[in-house]
């Protein structure tokens, strides 16, 4: 079966370009798996784990939302910042949550771009959390 | 004619300024590539970024989002002013600071004197201190290679104040990069986006391109998860994001290239006037010794008589 190939593009750079067997996204209203032979799909990514894995190298990286476009056979992830999950500043995370939950938000828009702070903050913790256990 | 060891003097200085001025050229020569790479590479992402609205567009997706549509009323402005941190790079900075001056008087009309200035770089900073215009936020941070982490922090306050309605109107002024032998100074206004660019993702850039965008072309059927709107809802503040990232980036590497470019015109002229120097540093010399030689013969011919 054709392999997939993963691109991920940051602003600054391309962090990732690698033949893998399955990629795992998060999306918005879950995770989902993409194996060779997917439909062509345009979504939307929540912060969270993306993980390749195949047979020269597999990994787990965390992605600040943004998007993936699947076409035959090739994922492109398109991201603010892309992170291998054992390189996540825990500290940083637990800073930026701790000074978002206590910041007060009046307006709906306030408290949306609030939600996705605490969600982004959220995330990321719970990945380093995960690679340490 | 003038005194000997004060023109060598000079010379000698002027050789070591030509010194300084040759490694700042090299310098700014090495920077630029680094920062031309990372130019590149941002280019990538946009590229991608309007090829993903263009397929969202073609599935019939109506456009339309908050930072998209013109205001009735421009009540405040923000007019941000990327200027280096460092001098010695020719016009660089005054081209910037002339423009975005002409451009703070025409919002100041537009909105009734509610326009605030914010200022990336120290010579941006104290030209318009200079100039007696009060500007507000000021970054001192962004070097040869901005980092996007510190532009989406920006961007992220920029489309906060837009969507709550503290700002109107965001125009940017910089030097975009044109070519290695051009740039210019302009101000582009950022927020309202206007339209997103679909035209430039119908154009193909290189042959790798085209060919992608002819494939694409025959299959443009795309799954939407969770859906098309919400998706652009995400499209919108990304594109911003990396526009402004791309104003930084083009600032940064114009600004290494118009250093480049002062610092060679100076290490050739500083040549030129070592040159220049010499010659009336041996004239003075060559007319020392003939006038000493004058007096050792006038001195024998006394003798002799």
């Amino acid at each position: 079966m054709a392999n997939l190939q993963v691109v991920v593009v940051t602003p600054e750079c391309t962090t990732l370009d690698q033949q893998a067997e399955s990629v795992s996204v998060p999306l918005m209203d879950g995770e989902a798996g993409i194996l060779a032979g997917h439909a062509p799909m345009i979504g939307r990514l929540a912060p969270g784990e993306l993980r390749v894995s195949g047979a020269g190298k597999s990994g787990s990286y965390y992605v600040d939302g943004g998007f993936v476009q699947v076409t035959e056979n090739v994922v492109s992830i398109l991201t603010g910042r892309c992170v291998p999950v054992n390189q996540i500043d825990r500290g940083a995370a637990q800073q930026l949550l701790d000074k978002t939950q206590i910041s007060a938000s009046d307006k709906a828009e306030l408290v949306e771009i609030k939600n996705k702070t605490i969600a982004q903050a959220r995330a990321q913790l719970r990945l380093a959390t995960g690679s340490r256990g | 004619m003038a005194n000997p060891r004060a023109l060598d003097k000079r010379r000698k200085s002027i050789r070591n300024i030509r010194k300084i001025t040759r490694t700042m050229e090299l310098i700014a020569t090495a920077r630029f590539k680094k920062a031309m790479e990372r130019a590149a590479s941002a280019t990538d992402y946009t590229r991608r970024i309007t090829k993903l609205v263009g397929d969202l567009t073609r599935a019939g997706l109506e456009v339309s989002h908050p930072l998209l549509e013109q205001r009735d009323a421009t009540n405040r402005a923000v007019l941000l002013v990327l200027t280096a941190n460092r001098g010695l790079c020719g016009g660089y900075n005054g081209n910037v600071l002339r423009l975005s001056v002409q451009r703070k008087k025409e919002l100041d009309e537009l909105t009734g004197g509610r326009t605030v200035i914010e200022v990336s770089g120290k010579r941006g900073i104290s030209g318009l201190k200079f100039r007696g215009i009060e500007t507000g936020e000021s970054f001192t941070q962004f070097d040869d290679q901005p980092k996007f982490e510190q532009v989406e922090a920006i961007a992220n306050r920029y489309l906060e104040d837009f969507i709550l309605g503290r700002i109107d109107r965001l125009d940017v002024a910089y030097t975009r990069f044109v070519s290695a032998s051009r740039q210019e100074a302009v101000v582009e206004t950022l927020l309202p986006l206007g339209k997103l660019d679909v035209a430039a993702a119908a154009q193909p850039t290189r042959g790798a391109t085209a060919a992608a965008q002819s494939e694409s072309a025959q299959q443009d059927i795309y799954e939407f998860v969770p859906s098309a709107a919400s998706i652009l809802e995400e499209v919108v503040p990304a594109s911003f994001k990396v526009k402004l990232f791309k104003c930084f980036l083009d600032a940064a590497v114009s600004e290494q290239i118009s250093r480049m470019v002062a610092m060679k015109s100076a290490t050739e002229n500083a040549s030129d006037m070592i040159k220049m120097l010499s010659r009336t540093y041996n004239r003075a010399r060559q007319s020392q010794i003939t006038g000493q030689i004058m007096e050792v013969i006038g001195g024998v011919e006394a003798l002799k008589s």
